[in-house]
């Protein structure tokens, strides 16, 4: 057991690193700056959006579901930042590569000819219910199943 | 140690009962490419790849919380719950994206262990607890304080209410469509967005006035529910932290058929 009297710079070192995060809107894990949804949203969203290539077509795909691992909020947010870091090119297809095996490990998903990359947008418009198809389609990187 | 001990309870039972699901063999099965560490994983040479170990991992890490809610080995347990609590909740967020719902827990089973290492005179043994209270009320600080340094008084806008709303029904799965029906009513949205950032902030005075408290830790949660309802994103984990705030150590003394002897100080309080 380690005297008590650590406690107090303990306590002083904790709250200072997370005070510092906040002040600052740096990040470091387990402490943050807590900055989801705090920037002001475009009435045009734009959004990365996987879909499958099947015998029957296209069909959209979400990360929480075809996907896991993943969930739908941190596959688009890796893909993006692949997207935008040097080797995108080739990287998003070893990405796609990658993500093709995993829909492919579970057995109920019909087999993959094919997984597409879009980048897709909607006018945000009071009334939507999220089952809107995308205004804009925008191919970004396509990969055969493995 | 007294009302240390019904708050360990409640803590580590809450937080085994929310992370049984959790399964991160699947991460071993992602590309390198993916590899985006975060902290301490920097150290790491890349993601892991032996699903059986990671099993292991998270067995050892889900009984250690169980023996760290029944006090066997304490110390033991509670460094274990702390340390594989760090590399398992962490992990997930080494992938694209810090999701901010294990932070807090995280910091929690750290803040319990280094208390049970540090133990002093009676006096001092709810520092923990106390410490935990703040830093939990200071998470919803920061995310009210981080609107107002990104977008400013531009966020509390009903416009930029109804685009989140809109926009998380095509990049989300909510369970409700309580967001297709904000958007339609334009004070509603307003009315949403200012609350919204008035309550995150009065979390930082919260800390300090104990009247504050339990009407900012009640909005919150209220807050948190709506989240849950109409976008689709939830923070059971925090259930933890709100939690911490209850008066266990009174429901303790009478389930044990004593008076109630601990000072107030732990109910809905800091100081």
């Amino acid at each position: 057991m380690l005297p008590s009297r650590l406690a107090a710079p303990a306590i002083v070192i904790v709250l200072a690193i997370s005070v510092f995060d906040i002040a600052t809107g740096l990040e470091h894990w387990p402490f943050g700056s807590y900055p989801m949804y705090s920037t002001v949203y475009p009435q045009r969203l734009s959004w990365l959006r996987l879909y499958g290539v099947t015998a029957q077509g296209e069909i959209p795909l979400r990360g929480d579901r075809d996907f896991a691992p993943f969930d739908q909020a941190r596959l688009i947010m890796a893909l993006e930042r692949i997207q935008a870091a040097p080797g995108a090119k080739q990287n998003l297809d070893d990405a796609l590569h990658n993500l093709a095996a995993l829909y492919n490990r579970q057995p109920e998903h019909p087999p993959l000819r094919a997984l597409r990359l879009y980048q897709v947008a909607w006018q945000l418009k009071p009334g939507q219910r999220g089952t809107e198809p995308p205004d804009q389609r925008t191919l970004v990187a396509e990969e055969n199943a493995p | 140690m007294k009302r240390l001990a019904p708050v360990r309870v409640v803590t580590y039972s809450l937080l085994f009962l929310i992370y049984l699901p959790l399964d991160d063999r699947g991460w071993t099965q992602v590309s390198a490419v993916f590899w985006m560490p975060i902290s301490l994983f920097h150290l790491l040479s890349g993601p892991p790849r032996n699903a059986a170990l990671i099993g292991a991992l998270e067995v050892l890490w889900k009984l250690s919380l169980v023996t760290s809610a029944i006090g066997l080995f304490s110390r033991i347990s509670m460094f274990t719950a702390a340390g594989l609590g760090f590399y398992l909740l962490g992990l997930p967020n080494c992938f694209g994206k810090i999701h901010h719902l294990d932070g807090f827990p995280v910091l929690l089973l750290a803040i319990l262990a280094a208390g049970a290492l540090l133990r002093g005179r009676s006096s001092q043994s709810d520092w923990p607890i106390r410490l935990a209270q703040a830093l939990f009320l200071l998470v919803f600080f920061a995310a009210g304080y981080s609107k107002l340094r990104h977008s400013g008084l531009a966020w509390m806008t009903a416009t930029n209410m109804r685009d989140i709303s809109l926009g998380e029904l095509f990049t989300h799965t909510p369970p409700t469509p309580l967001a297709s029906y904000l958007a339609r009513y334009t004070w509603l949205c307003g009315l949403g967005a200012v609350a919204t950032v008035i309550i995150e902030l009065s979390a930082l005075p919260a800390i300090f006035l104990r009247r504050l408290r339990p009407f900012t830790l009640a909005a919150l949660f209220g807050l948190q529910a709506m989240i849950a309802l109409m976008l689709g994103v939830y923070f059971t984990p925090h259930l933890a932290g709100y939690a911490l705030f209850l008066p266990w150590d009174r429901l303790y003394a009478k389930l044990r058929q004593k008076p109630d002897t601990a000072p107030a100080c732990n109910r809905l309080s800091l100081s």
